[in-house]
């Protein structure tokens, strides 16, 4: 049995007449990344330091691992927080602040340098434990925070833009901690970011906000599904082999090919509508156009899908809820 | 690289759960004291501390051997300069407590622990309460050399010890409250320098106060210059200790009164900006 560890009913938070989050209910269960998506301004930072008791709200309601928003003490015992542009003291360094942050939740001093130690090399950081943490780059910051909202062992982590400034190989490694600390326990991620590819790749469930409210949730296939986009891909091959292509794929009902203007090599596959090629399923014909060109023995270079990812369903939900 | 992380062992898991270590405001005053003192800040305003006492002891004790000054004048000199600037100190690092936190970025961190409100300023508190105390110490030998011949250096310490304390302890408490109502940390701490200044100004007049019960009110109502008031009383005009009791009334309770603030309005106070409806 699935147990819900963060739930959010009619949460509201005005900052005078200004509402940054309006009526927003979700829920997310133990072991599951819940992607907080939105647009900048969304009302992702404040919905999550509404669920983290740093604010309060003006109406609604909300549990977290079990305990109404009235306990935010216990509350504040079992989540593990990474604020949006957290700031950190440069003098100490990487093993002190966490062993402060350790003492703060009730270890003593040897229990709270043990599990520093364990935390420093659980993100990557035990060469530089003892450096300060004005020696540390931006991607090494981010581990030591993601560290530091592990030290108490949460039952909900909720991480706030923990890849924002960090080149390709930071947001792997980032990426990489938030999959074993769902993996190596029970947490809860509540993960808000803008990169939609790692989104899709890692959590189970997406809620997308727009200004101050929830405009979808559910599984990333259901918030795809939700947005109702045409199908459509970019197909390229070898330049002397695009007539053939296009001639294998013209005798597909319910696909229109496209030549992309400026790119010869590439073609664009459209599903016309729907539900139009027989009653089969759209991406159907795709498919079979797909197998038809390998079967003629034209190369494929690049297929890349449009219209079926979550940037596209987030574009759509947001430019939709803006019209 | 590949990354893991494991739960932590058992013990450490239900210490967790629990929370039966050190209290809060414990962990929190000796983090902020390791931060006062090992980043440098705390030991640069004592070694300005040391420079000025000097440069004033040096002062009043060549102004002694001219006989421009008795030996009691310059010991309460002496002494209410190591106040007024010690307890500026104190002043100027708790200004520092909770709109620095704002500013730096580290105070919603601080915030989602499960520490109280309450238990983070009260820690602040009697960290920038050790400022007062090393710059108490640090003037202990320059009072000796000028007051060790007139029998008054005890009474000139006890004194100098009491009265700062007091100090200390309201302005300080005052300190962190400017510092709860700003976002910005040179607001804050321009604003609480402003307000010793203010307050420190009467007892810098050439000939003190002009004489007449305003002025006598006004006076008794500060609370830097009713306390430097006592200490000159008992040490220039040789007045016993409980002569001039009630010029401690005001330092006292500004001590009692901006401490309690912080206590009893603490959770309003710690929020992650001034004036958001924080937790």
């Amino acid at each position: 049995m699935t147990t819900i560890t963060v739930e959010a009913v009619e949460l509201t938070k005005h900052f005078g007449v200004h509402g940054a989050v309006e009526n927003v209910s979700f829920s997310a269960s133990q072991g599951e990344i819940m992607g907080l998506l939105g647009p900048n301004g969304a009302g992702k930072t404040t919905t999550i330091r509404l669920l983290t008791t740093v604010l309060k709200p003006n109406g609604g309601e909300f549990s977290i691992a079990g305990h109404p928003s009235t306990a935010a003490t216990e509350i504040r015992r079992c989540v593990g927080v990474l604020p949006e542009s957290s700031g950190y003291p440069s003098h100490q360094t990487g093993a002190e602040y966490l062993r402060f942050f350790a003492r703060l939740y009730g270890l003593n001093r040897s229990q709270a340098r043990g599990l520093s130690d364990e935390l420093l090399a659980a993100v990557g950081l035990e060469q530089r434990g003892r450096s300060r943490i004005s020696t540390y780059s931006r991607g090494m910051r981010q581990r030591l925070g993601i560290a530091r909202a592990l030290v108490n062992d949460p039952a909900v982590v909720f991480l706030d833009e923990p890849t924002l400034g960090l080149d390709p190989a930071g947001q792997a490694q980032v990426l990489d901690i938030i999959r074993s600390v769902v993996s190596a326990g029970d947490a809860t991620v509540v993960l808000s970011t803008h990169l939609l590819p790692e989104v899709e790749q890692i959590c189970s469930k997406v809620v997308i906000l727009n200004r101050g409210r929830v405009v979808v949730s559910g599984s990333v296939g259901e918030v795809i599904g939700t947005a109702v986009i045409e199908h459509s891909a970019h197909l390229r091959v070898p330049l002397h082999l695009v007539e053939r292509a296009r001639q294998v794929l013209t005798n597909f009902p319910g696909l229109t090919i496209d030549q992309i203007e400026g790119q010869p090599d590439l073609l664009r596959i459209a599903i016309e509508a729907p539900g139009t090629a027989s009653g089969a399923p759209p991406t159907d014909a795709m498919n079979a156009g797909l197998a038809a060109i390998t079967a003629a023995g034209i190369p494929v270079l690049r297929f890349e899908l449009e219209g079926a990812r979550l940037s596209d369903a987030f574009l759509k939900m947001t430019s939709e809820a803006v019209a | 690289m590949t990354l893991r992380v494991a739960p932590p062992a058992l013990g450490v898991r239900q210490e967790l759960r629990a929370g039966n270590g050190q209290p809060g405001w414990f962990v929190v005053a000796e983090q902020e004291c390791r931060d006062l003192w090992t980043s440098g800040r705390g030991l640069i305003l004592l070694f300005l501390f040391s420079v000025l006492l000097s440069a004033v002891t040096y002062l009043t004790s060549t102004n002694q051997a001219l006989n421009f000054l008795e030996q009691r004048e310059s010991v309460n000199l002496v002494l209410q300069f190591a106040v007024a600037v010690g307890v500026l100190a104190t002043l100027v690092v708790s200004a520092d407590g909770i709109s620095g936190e704002r500013e730096r970025g580290t105070m919603e961190t601080l915030l989602v622990t499960p520490v109280a409100r309450r238990s983070i300023i009260i820690g602040k508190l009697i960290a920038a309460l050790t400022l007062w105390f090393a710059t108490f110490l640090i003037s202990i030998p320059y009072v000796w050399v000028l007051g060790r011949e007139v029998g008054i250096l005890g009474l000139a310490l006890a004194l100098g010890f009491c009265v700062g304390t007091l100090l200390a302890v309201g302005l300080g408490s005052i300190g962190l409250l400017i510092s709860a109502a700003c976002n910005s940390n040179k607001t804050s701490i321009a604003a609480s320098i402003l307000l010793l200044l203010i307050l420190f100004a009467p007892t810098q007049l050439p000939s003190g106060l002009p004489q007449g019960w305003f002025f006598e009110v006004l006076l008794r109502a500060n609370p830097v210059a009713s306390g430097l008031a006592y200490i000159s009383a008992l040490l220039v005009e040789g007045h016993s200790w409980t002569q001039d009791l009630s010029y401690l009334i005001t330092p006292l309770l500004t001590a009692i009164i901006g401490a309690g603030a912080l206590i009893f309005a603490g959770p309003q106070l710690v929020r992650l900006t001034r004036g958001v409806n924080a937790g």
